[in-house]
């Protein structure tokens, strides 16, 4: 980095010059010269543009209409009364509740385990860490669909092999129905969801435990400070830019990445008990074709997890002074 | 001598319990895959009783899964699906990163923000106008209708610019002085030595692309149409208990995943644990 800026200072200046004189002579070329860089973004501005700002808007305009996505039929004005509506929808409010849950409940796969993991397998030789690394992190690149697929044979009440286990290992009276309990269901999902993160979050402990200099460690040592005080005192601060981030991503896509779980493996039921916001959406726009409620539903969901990522954003700026 | 010794033992027992915490998660990890592969290649009367390895390996459920959904048609989709989606992701976010790192013009942060912006924007929020859109266009049903929505991935646009970033001005600067045009320097001069992060996105692009489920869902209809996630999920509702078939199922759909990570998990893993989940 300091060689590349170091040398094109020292190249800068002469051409400088000359190009200051072409400026001149060339008026047109240089002026369309400008224009380049927009040139060469110009795919990437369309298409967000298009694909995923234009959508935006539209939803936003689309929570005041009532609509039932059919071509033929006319939007109408309603104003705030779907805004109303869906608020004070008992729906709604499991919905909420069950977004909370997905939210609380993945963050012991996303920062508890992989960080006391982390921190326990720290110095781990080369050659065992590179194989653990290969193994824990494959469930991250299975798609949804067939992790969905795996896990509802496995945990099938009566042929799948955990409730099997279960049943030798502590004599369960009956099996339990992992996706047809309304007890059981949003744990089942909110685990499946972890499960494809831990090793994930591990990696990414792992990677920031390295960064750490090891000469607080050493001092920490001399001072005869204990495993536990070097943890808390340490090793805690120094990942917290760390810890953050992962908060925030799983704070704001738990529900998200559970929407693929619920759709396949649920569709939101027993009961709605596995219902999360996404998946009201969902059930809003494409089974009951209420497009006025999907909207006013994405437009709070958008401004709501924006505000928290904002707050996010912040939080994250004011802990960077621990990046040394 | 004492001293050291114990010192040792302590050493080996706590290396050990780090062993088994590790050999732990990796087992959780991994099981479900080995459970699916180990059922898809057990025969009919096996599949209910937890042996752990098949006595009769038997390819049949994969034939039936193979022979009751237009496997190879749907396979076809998602191959051309993720490749398609892949190089043009790949294409345009090399122009855009080098546009950012190229040059400074007017607005280059204020777009550059909008970019970075629309990973708050989640698929299910945009998803109604969008499909009006592709439903008006008459591209429901159609490669197109699944590859031209997802031709910009901002994720790919903003680790390609960190990539450009590090790359050393001196040498552009020097093709610029040998009189090259800025595309040949991208292309003669940038493209080569960034080959390595490029390829590791663009492997990260394809795996995404490929167990992509949501879009799909939406904008096709008939399995001949869609792609192999969307396939496995509506053969899994159809066929509520062919366990044998659908964990073949499940396998085939999953396979060109794993060989890519089996070949190349080192890239595979760096590549998202830099860049986070999007």
């Amino acid at each position: 980095m300091n060689y590349d800026s170091a040398a094109a200072t020292g190249t800068l200046s002469q051409p400088k010059a000359k190009l200051r004189a072409k400026k001149e002579r060339q008026a047109l070329p240089v002026r369309l010269a400008k224009l380049k860089p927009y040139l060469y973004l110009l795919p990437v501005m369309l298409s967000i543009a298009y694909w995923i700002y234009r959508p935006l808007i539209q939803t936003f305009r689309l929570s005041f209409y009532e609509w039932n996505l059919l071509p033929t039929s006319a939007e109408k004005y309603v104003g705030m009364k779907n805004f109303r509506n869906i608020v004070t929808l008992p729906e709604m409010g499991t919905a909420l509740l069950n977004t909370l849950i997905y939210t609380v409940g993945v963050i012991p796969f996303a920062l508890i385990i992989p960080i006391a993991i982390a921190i326990m397998t720290d110095n781990i030789g080369k050659r065992s860490k590179n194989m653990y690394r290969a193994l824990i992190f494959l469930p991250m690149i299975m798609a949804p669909v067939a992790v969905s697929s795996v896990w509802r044979w496995i945990m099938h009440p009566t042929n799948g092999i955990l409730n099997q286990t279960l049943q030798s290992w502590f004599g369960l009276a009956e099996p339990i129905r992992f996706f047809s309990d309304a007890k059981w269901a949003i744990w089942s999902i909110t685990f499946i969801t972890g499960w494809k993160l831990i090793g994930f979050s591990t990696l990414i402990f792992s990677a920031a435990m390295t960064g750490i200099n090891r000469e607080y460690y050493e001092a920490a040592k001399i001072d005869r400070a204990s495993r536990w005080q070097i943890v808390r005192h340490i090793t805690l601060p120094l990942l917290s830019p760390t810890i953050l981030f992962m908060t925030m991503l799983s704070t704001l896509f738990a529900s998200e990445w559970s929407f693929s779980y619920v759709n396949v493996l649920t569709q939101g039921g027993p009961l709605g008990s596995t219902t999360n916001i996404y998946y009201l959406l969902w059930k809003y726009g494409f089974q009951t074709f209420s497009v006025g409620w999907s909207s006013a539903a994405a437009v709070l969901i958008f401004i709501g997890f924006g505000i928290i990522a904002l707050g996010f954003m912040k939080l994250t700026r004011k802990l960077s002074f621990f990046d040394d | 001598m004492h001293l050291t010794s114990a010192r040792r033992n302590k050493l080996s027992a706590s290396t050990i319990s780090k062993h088994a915490v590790l050999v732990a998660l990796s087992f959780l990890a991994i099981f479900p895959l080995y459970w699916m592969i180990v059922t898809s290649l057990k025969s009919e009367g096996e599949i209910f009783n937890a042996s752990l390895l098949p006595h009769h390996w038997t390819f049949d459920h994969y034939k039936m899964a193979w022979d009751s959904i237009p496997m190879a048609r749907m396979l076809g989709n998602s191959i051309g699906v993720s490749l398609l989606q892949t190089i043009c992701q790949v294409v345009t976010s090399i122009l855009a990163a080098y546009a950012f790192t190229r040059w400074d013009f007017r607005g280059s942060s204020l777009i550059y923000g909008l970019i970075g912006l629309t990973w708050l924007v989640p698929f299910q929020v945009i998803m109604i106008p969008n499909y009006v859109v592709i439903s008006n266009f008459g591209w429901r049903d159609t490669l197109t209708g699944l590859i031209v929505p997802n031709i910009v991935s901002a994720f790919a646009v903003m680790q390609l610019y960190n990539a450009f970033k590090s790359f050393p001005k001196a040498l552009i600067e020097a093709a610029r002085l040998d009189g090259a045009s800025d595309w040949s320097i991208l292309w003669r001069t940038v493209f080569p030595n960034l080959k390595a992060s490029i390829a590791s996105i663009g492997i990260l692009l394809f795996i995404t692309s490929w167990n992509d489920y949501f879009w799909p869902l939406l904008v096709t209809t008939k399995m001949e149409h869609s792609t192999i996630q969307k396939g496995l999920q509506m053969f899994m509702s159809s066929e509520m208990n062919l366990w044998g078939p659908l964990m073949a199922a499940t396998t085939i759909a999953s396979l060109p995943v794993l060989i890519l990570y089996l070949l190349l998990q080192r890239q595979i893993i760096d590549s998202f644990v830099k860049g986070g989940l999007r």
